[in-house]
C-alpha cells in the first residue's frame, strides 16, 4: 500500500497541533521558540507533499524561503532572548509580561 | 515499503514532538525537537524532495539548532518555578484548543477525500536540486534577493540586539550572563583601576552600582 497525499497532510496537523499547544503550555521562552520552529516545520510538510503530489517545483521554493526566514528569526529570536535574560535574570514569559522593567 | 517508512518515520517525528513539549529541561526539547528535523528530513526524500531533505538537516538540524543549544547552554537556565495562579487555566485550554484542531482536521480529511490521492508514481525532475535554482534564479529572483537583504538585516539586528552596551573598559571582558564591570566604574573615586569586579547578575551589578532597582518612584506608585 502506497501513502497517500492525505496520510501526509494528517501528520502536518498533528505536529502543527503539537506545536501550537506547546506555545500555549510553555513558559521558558526558548522552549516556546522551538515550538514556533515545530509549527514551521509541519507547514513545509504540507508544501512538500502538495508539491510532489502536483509535480510543481513552486512548493519546494517556498519551503527554501520558509527555511531562510526560520533562520533570520532564530538569530533575531535568540539575540532578543539574552537581551530578556540579561534586564530580568529570568527566561519565564510570564516575569516579561510587562514591557518596563 | 513506502508505506512502512513513512509509518515508522511519522511514529518518530510525533514521539519526538510530544516528548519536546512535556519535557521540562529545555535541552531535552532541543534534542527531541533535532529528531523531528531528522524525521521529516527521511519523509521528505520519500517525497522525492532531496534538495530539501538536505537543506532541512544543515539548516534546521544542524545551524538553527546549534544556535538554540548554545543559547541554552549560554544563560543556564534555573529550575522552573510553579505557574501563578492566574495563569493556570492555560493547560486545560491549550489541550481543549488541540482536541478542536486534530478535530476540525479529522473530518475534513475524512469528509473531503472521496477519491484516491496517491501520489503519481512518474519520475520527475521536481526535487533536485537543479530544477529548484532555476526556478529560484527565474521566477522568484526578486523574493530570493528580498530574502537576502532580510538575512543582512538579521544580521545587524541580532548583534545590535546582543551587543552590550555599557560603558566597559577595554580591559574589562564581557561574558553573557554575568557582568565584568571595571572598578572605575563602581567606584568613582577609582578612576583609573580597572581591576574588574565581577558581578552575576543585573541587580547584583545595581546594587555594586548603588542604584537601587525597586526605588523607582513611578514602580512604587503602580504596586
Amino acid at each position: 500500500m502506497e501513502p497517500q497525499l492525505s496520510w501526509y497532510l494528517a501528520l502536518s496537523a498533528i505536529l502543527f497541533t503539537i506545536g501550537a499547544v506547546g506555545v500555549i503550555i510553555k513558559r521558558n521562552v526558548i522552549a516556546m521558540f522551538m515550538c514556533i520552529e515545530l509549527m514551521l516545520n509541519a507547514v513545509n510538510l504540507t508544501f512538500v507533499a502538495f508539491s510532489s503530489y502536483f509535480q510543481d517545483v513552486n512548493g519546494q521554493l517556498f519551503v527554501f524561503i520558509v527555511m531562510t526566514v526560520a533562520a533570520a528569526e532564530a538569530a533575531v529570536g535568540l539575540g532578543i532572548i539574552i537581551t530578556i535574560f540579561r534586564n530580568r535574570e529570568s527566561l519565564d514569559v510570564d516575569d516579561a509580561s510587562i514591557l518596563k522593567l | 515499503m513506502t508505506a512502512i517508512l513513512f509509518i515508522i518515520f511519522a511514529g518518530l517525528a510525533i514521539g519526538c514532538a510530544i516528548s519536546m513539549v512535556s519535557q521540562s529541561n529545555p535541552l531535552y526539547s532541543a534534542i527531541s525537537l533535532i529528531g523531528v528535523f531528522i524525521a521529516l528530513a527521511s519523509l521528505y526524500v520519500t517525497l522525492a524532495a532531496p534538495f530539501i531533505a538536505a537543506v532541512q538537516v544543515i539548516v534546521y538540524a544542524g545551524a538553527i539548532m546549534v544556535l538554540v543549544i548554545f543559547v541554552i547552554m549560554l544563560l543556564n537556565v534555573e529550575h522552573a518555578e510553579p505557574r501563578r495562579k492566574r495563569l493556570r487555566f492555560l493547560v486545560p485550554a491549550a489541550l481543549g484548543m488541540a482536541a478542536i484542531l486534530i478535530a476540525e482536521t479529522a473530518f475534513i480529511l475524512y469528509s473531503v477525500q472521496t477519491s484516491e490521492n496517491r501520489f503519481p508514481g512518474t519520475l520527475s525532475d521536481v526535487g533536485l536540486t537543479r530544477s529548484i535554482g532555476v526556478g529560484l534564479f527565474t521566477g522568484y529572483l526578486l523574493p530570493f534577493e528580498i530574502t537576502s537583504i532580510l538575512l543582512l538585516m538579521a544580521i545587524v539586528g541580532a548583534m545590535s540586539l546582543a551587543r552590550r552596551t555599557s560603558v566597559l573598559s577595554s580591559t574589562a571582558r564581557v561574558v553573557p550572563g554575568s557582568q565584568v564591570l571595571a572598578m572605575d566604574i563602581v567606584n568613582p573615586r577609582a578612576v583609573g583601576d580597572l581591576r574588574a569586579v565581577e558581578t552575576g547578575t543585573t541587580a547584583e551589578a545595581a546594587h555594586l552600582l548603588g542604584v537601587d532597582l525597586h526605588s523607582d518612584p513611578e514602580r512604587q506608585e503602580e504596586e
